[in-house]
């Protein structure tokens, strides 16, 4: 993908060339590479394979911000769009290529390495499907591979390249349906792994038992602790522009929740899928304390909302929407008690093992956590599985209920798989230890 | 138009033919051109994005199985060696086989032209308009944050070894707005959407209406009383619900569930007063458009008539496994995707209702949900769901006191099968996938909780 670089100086000077006094702005380009395989509880049904290549040309003046998107990752593409969006701004930028175009590019059918990846799936789908009766898979898993490039006016920055296995799906039994999502960026083989171990999980039969109803105390396993913070932390300190303050951007440096907690966001963690060098604005990642020893810390920011004090969350779903400051690894520091301290400290109540989604409105602080499997708690030990069930709550009280240190093992969530805000959904990953929170409100789900 | 692309099409299709031979091989080669422009206005100032859209996807059929491989103009050359490896091996009864032309059809393929680019003028009065409305609406106690217009257009061909020719072009538009209101009860954010086939078809005021009453019932309302209340729902609110029965009737995928909440067809799965239409000709639907992703004429296909099962939507590889008909189905949400089944314009047919203020005179003791506060939950499966409302209370056919929060869950059958009325004032929602629709509905006597 480094070919995305290849007429690095042309580039520059054309965007150079582009922008007026006054003006700032960059173009940015994205290649995308996704092969995808559909299985249902017989194994894998098909396969298919995409490739996209896109360049927008982005202008910011003042108040005004002009994006052009066209098809393409070609010299000939970046020209296309720096002439129109200079049609719809006025001026006219230096146009004329000095080199040459570059080579045609390789043949990308499915290599070899798709097809090894088609038997490691299929026996991963065999492992976990041991006994497929009254199942209904249906499941798509993709190898997504994306590169981007930001030109400014100075130089063209390679923002790095992520390869990333996702699945998403539905498994119906009989008189239930739940959705199973999945994403990795470790090497084929551990992510395999996981990926069939968590399917296997997933195929268990649906407990019976009721679900529990009105307040009550969780623990929550690393896995749903990550999208707890991602809610509840991660969406109120995305910065907005104007007077949209969220819940926690209202209350900057108050202490919010115990002084054992330290979240940040750390796009920096390649081992996590929201992880880049530079982000999509060409401004280096960075890494942000969100909650320090208790406190709230900064907003995640882009150019934007924070001009050239950016910290580097840019983040675009593709070329053609504007970037807006996004989450990217959610990441937790541990604290100092075992789960199982954490377990028998709550009493009686519920272990939440698996968040299926999330939604928060920072605005008013009210967040809801569709919970896919628990266990209940009892004289501080865990006892059988739950149905599920919602839990919902404010994120100033919840915060502050957290009942003291997390657990002292931190572990990163293959479950988080896209966030999607506004309409547009990215790749987010985290990683977090348990997590003991009072008083949370439970009620079933349907959905 | 580029002729170099219009070549490339000509060239793709004659390797794709000459790489799948046979009589249960083919090939199915798609092109689309398209434009979007949206602009957004937020308290930041304003953005305007210009995107072009070009793109090639084809299809091999071989044994009942297919491959499919898409790229943009730079890399469409190596389509045919891409979908040629993707193809399984091995024959199938899924049926996958390049369509053949419809009966009465020309055969002629006519090269594809790049569509008009969107009007912007009106993309800016339609901002203009919208909050202008919004403060009619919200009486100055409802702040737009942000409003998002946008209009595209696009235009699609496909050709097939198995002789269908086919192009059609179609349009969008859309408006998203962040509306926001504060009172000493807290302060309150929604987002809400409209969609409709053209700029000048969106509803402007009645979105505006539906914004302020999503931010404001939240925070001067009072919660409903649990217990046994008539319940009227708001299109807005139903068409989410109506919305979600469609999967049940995508293809022979349900047809065990469906079974099971009919006794085998012995009972009738709603009431006798729905009718579920699917039809990308509805008016005021999002979804307008003569053929879908493999070139089929779209159609009207009620899959509940008067409370009976009726038919399935399809799509061609459906069509010919199971015999039914082809109902025009086979969706692509992008130029990159395969087709899959899915809906047009999905929704509970208006006709024979009662004006809306009938069934709300009908109404002694009830609630009226407005609005949609949370995403509506329905496990199909399990034949649950659960609506969280805001509206109004309902006292001797009036509406009465705010209401901040009305639980409405239960049995889906039940409820389905306990709509007494319907109204005359059908309205569309986006559905995820097409539109989603319905008019007032009236369920009496539904425990609330």
């Amino acid at each position: 993908m480094n070919d995305l670089l290849q007429d690095a100086d042309d580039a520059v000077r054309l965007v150079r060339g582009m922008l007026r006094r006054g003006e700032e702005g960059e173009a940015f380009r994205e290649r995308k590479r996704v092969a995808s395989w559909t299985a249902n509880e017989a194994g894998l049904v098909s396969a298919s394979l995409t490739e996209e290549s896109g360049t927008a040309v982005r202008l910011r003046r003042g108040t005004g911000h002009l994006l052009v998107a066209r098809a393409g990752d070609s010299p000939d593409a970046l020209r296309s769009a720096v002439r129109d969006a200079a049609r719809r701004t006025g001026t006219s930028p230096f146009l004329k290529s000095h080199r040459a175009e570059r080579a045609a590019r390789a043949d990308a059918a499915l290599s070899p390495d798709d097809e090894s990846f088609a038997a490691l799936l299929q026996a991963a789908l065999a492992k976990a499907l041991a006994d497929p009766r009254g199942i209904a898979l249906s499941i798509t898993v993709s190898r997504i591979a994306t590169g981007r490039v930001v030109v400014t006016p100075r130089s063209a920055v390679w923002c790095g390249a992520l390869s990333r296995l996702e699945a998403t799906g539905t498994i119906r039994r009989v008189e239930a349906e739940r959705s199973f999502c999945f994403q990795s960026t470790r090497p084929t083989a551990p992510a395999l792994e996981t990926f069939s171990a968590l399917l296997q999980e997933a195929l268990r039969p649906v407990p019976a038992a009721p679900p529990p109803g009105g307040e009550t105390d969780v623990v929550l396993s690393p896995a749903a602790a990550v999208v707890f913070w991602h809610e509840t932390v991660g969406h109120p300190l995305e910065a907005e522009a104007g007077e949209r303050l969220s819940v926690l951007s209202r209350v900057r440096s108050a202490a919010v929740a115990p002084p054992d907690v330290d979240v940040m966001d750390d796009p920096l963690r390649e081992d996590l899928p929201g992880s880049y060098l530079f982000d999509d604005e060409g401004t280096e990642a960075r890494r942000v304390p969100l909650i320090s020893s208790g406190v709230v810390g900064d907003l995640l920011s882009d150019r934007r909302t924070a001009g050239p004090r950016s910290n580097g969350h840019a983040r675009t779903p593709d070329f053609r929407r504007p970037p807006r400051a996004r989450m990217a690894n959610v990441v937790v520091a541990p604290g100092n008690r075992p789960e199982e301290e954490l377990v028998a400290i709550c009493g009686e109540g519920l272990y939440v093992r698996e968040i299926a989604f999330g939604s928060a409105d920072p605005e008013s602080g009210r967040f809801a956590l569709f919970v896919e499997r628990a266990d209940v708690i009892r004289r501080g030990r865990l006892g059988g599985p739950v149905g599920r069930f919602v839990l919902t709550g404010d994120v100033i009280r919840a915060l502050s209920q957290i009942d003291g240190s997390p657990g002292d093992t931190v572990t990163s969530s293959a479950g988080l798989s896209l966030c999607v805000k506004g309409g547009d959904p990215l790749p987010v990953g985290g990683a977090a230890p348990a997590l003991l929170v009072r008083s949370l409100l439970a009620r079933p789900a349907r959905r | 138009m580029r002729p170099r692309e219009t070549a490339l099409f000509d060239h793709l299709f004659q390797d794709a033919a000459a790489a799948e031979k046979g009589p249960l091989a083919g090939a199915e080669l798609y092109e689309r051109r398209g434009w979007q422009v949206e602009v957004t206005e937020g308290e930041d100032g304003i953005s305007v994005t210009d995107a072009s859209e070009t793109g090639f996807a084809l299809r091999l059929f071989r044994g009942g199985r297919s491959g499919f491989a898409a790229a943009g103009p730079e890399g469409a050359r190596h389509l045919v060696s891409q979908a040629a490896g993707l193809v399984p091996r091995g024959r199938s009864r899924r049926g996958f086989r390049a369509a053949s032309p419809l009966p009465g059809e020309a055969h002629e393929r006519t090269p594809l032209t790049d569509p008009p680019f969107p009007d912007e003028e009106r993309i800016l009065e339609t901002i203009v308009g919208f909050r202008r409305d919004i403060g009619v609406a919200g009486k100055g106690a409802v702040s737009l944050r942000e409003v998002s217009v946008h209009a595209g257009e696009r235009r699609e061909r496909i050709a097939t070894t198995g002789g269908r020719e086919a192009s059609w072009e179609s349009t969008a538009a859309s408006i998203v707005a962040t509306v926001a209101a504060r009172s000493a009860a807290g302060r309150f954010s929604a987002r809400v959407v409209a969609v409709a086939a053209r700029l000048e078809e969106l509803s402007l005021a009645r979105l505006a209406r539906h914004a302020a009453d999503r931010v404001l019932l939240p925070l001067t309302g009072e919660p409903a009383a649990r217990g046994k209340a008539d319940v009227l729902l708001d299109p807005h609110v139903a068409a989410h619900l109506v919305g979600r029965l469609a999967p049940l009737f995508f293809g022979d995928s349900q047809e065990l569930l469906l079974a099971a909440r009919t006794r085998g067809g012995r009972d009738p799965l709603t009431s006798p007063v729905l009718t579920i239409v699917d039809s990308a000709f509805a008016p005021g639907g999002p979804v307008r458009g003569t053929r879908d992703g493999e070139g089929t004429p779209m159609q009207r296909t009620a899959v509940v008539d008067r409370g009976r099962v009726a038919s399935r939507l399809t799509d061609v590889a459906t069509a010919l496994r199971t015999g039914w008909p082809a109902t025009g189905n086979a969706i692509r949400t992008t130029w990159h995707s395969p087709p899959e089944i899915g809906p047009t314009n999905f929704f509970v047919d208006p006709s024979g209702g009662l004006s809306p203020v009938d069934l709300l005179s009908s109404v002694r003791r009830g609630v009226y949900a407005a609005v949609l506060l949370e995403r509506p939950e329905v496990d199909l499966a399990a034949d649950q769901f659960r609506l969280m409302a805001a509206g109004y209370a309902i006292e001797q056919g009036r509406a009465a006191a705010k209401l901040s929060e009305i639980p409405i869950a239960g049995r889906l059958s039940e409820f389905l099968r306990s709509v007494s009325g319907t109204g005359d004032d059908l309205k569309f929602v986006t559905g995820g996938r097409g539109g989603a629709g319905s008019p007032t509905l009236l369920v009496p006597r539904w425990n609330l909780g």
